[in-house]
């Protein structure tokens, strides 16, 4: 057995030595000066900012910029567009062809392609998924998406039905939903991973939440966020937008992993 | 996630450092670096190479022991397993006997004019 097994695996045969019970009777003998080492303060994580060296300026022309950025883990792929979209902390978020074609012309308009499976946007972002229907790669599906979003914001017609936005409720109300949906649903659900999601404020129809205790760091944070938190807000509150993460996973002060003891460093 | 093969690490130190060259930390596990030129001290560059050749969920630059550590600037540069190596420009830290530095970043998402 390697000597740092026993250090970090209590075994049979190595049992710690207990010192006797203090007897129940006896307990004004205990030392009361004897008081606890406190814990040492945990090293902390922190990211330094990343320096953009292209940084290009920003203006609005009459030609429209737009540039896809592909996204790895939900196989989406996001549009930047050079000018804001929708204003005031609003959002659309559009599950299926139906719910766009009722409220959003923008989105209707993507979904007329074809193949499509969700559209987001919020602020001067688009954020498209696909359904699997159509393998053509996400270069040449995200030129027709681009083309689109070009041809709709040159027409001039809205990006979102200005009478649903109009039935969209005020942020109060909508704290007041996902709050309850938060302490009802999703954190006694997440309680026995030891996560806790906090409502950080809600702006026009947008959520900001971060998410702490054992959800902070862990690689699955992004499931639970799309496939849990967001399909219980949406299912309270239909006309909620974007669900933001603010957390920092990457700090803090233990991002993914908690440090082994120094005796197992290689 | 790719294996991380190789990262080099260019980083300047300002008004204070701790001189010794620090150990990184891959997935909690405390390494030191394979190569290095230069050091930590005030004013210094340090030049340094590790070959970890594992996937990484974490990936940290040990802070100082005692005192702080003025960083002014970095620059890692990542070889991952089957991909074109890309680099990342980190700009002013302070780190200090309780702090480590992040030097983990995914290659970032490719982005293109549509």
């Amino acid at each position: 057995m390697p000597s740092w097994f026993s250090k970090v695996f209590k075994t049979d045969e190595e049992e710690p030595k207990v010192s006797a019970p203090v007897p129940v009777d006896n307990v004004d003998d205990v030392d009361d000066d004897e008081e606890e080492e406190p814990l040492p303060e945990p090293r902390r994580v922190v990211n330094a900012p990343i320096v953009v060296g292209d940084a290009e300026a920003s203006g609005y022309s009459d030609e429209i910029v737009i540039k896809a950025k592909m996204e790895p883990q939900s196989n989406g792929c996001t549009f930047l567009v050079d000018r804001p979209l929708l204003e005031g902390g609003m959002s659309f978020w559009a599950p299926d062809a139906d719910t766009a074609y009722a409220s959003a012309p923008l989105a209707a308009a993507i979904f007329d392609l074809g193949g499509i499976a969700t559209v987001l946007i919020h602020g001067m972002t688009v954020t498209v998924s696909r359904d699997g229907s159509e393998f053509s790669p996400w270069e040449e599906v995200a030129k027709r998406v681009g083309g689109q979003i070009r041809a709709h914001l040159k027409s001039g017609m809205p990006v979102l039905d200005p009478e649903y936005r109009d039935k969209i409720a005020d942020e109060a109300t909508l704290t007041q939903q996902l709050q309850k949906v938060i302490d009802e649903e999703i954190n006694p659900g997440i309680a026995s991973h030891s996560g806790v999601i906090t409502l950080n404020r809600v702006v026009g129809n947008t959520a900001y939440i971060t998410m702490g205790g054992g959800c902070h760091g862990c690689a699955a944070s992004t499931i639970t966020l799309r496939s849990g938190i967001e399909g219980s807000f949406r299912m309270a509150v239909p006309e909620l937008g974007a669900v933001l993460d603010e957390t920092d996973h990457t700090s803090g002060t233990n991002p993914f992993f908690k440090e082994l003891p120094a005796e197992m460093g290689m | 996630m790719p294996r991380l093969d190789t990262f080099q690490l260019v980083l300047q130190t300002g008004d204070s450092g701790p001189g010794a060259v620090p150990k990184y930390s891959i997935n909690g596990f405390p390494l030191e670096f394979d190569d290095y030129e230069g050091g930590t001290g005030p004013g210094e560059t340090l030049q340094a190479v590790a070959h970890p050749q594992s996937f990484p969920h974490t990936l940290i630059l040990s802070g100082p022991e005692e005192g702080s550590w003025d960083i002014v600037g970095a620059e890692i540069t990542y070889h991952c397993d089957g991909d074109e190596p890309y680099s990342l420009t980190l700009g002013e830290v302070m780190l200090d006997d309780h702090a480590d530095l992040n030097l983990w970043y995914a290659k970032p998402p490719k982005v293109f004019d549509v």
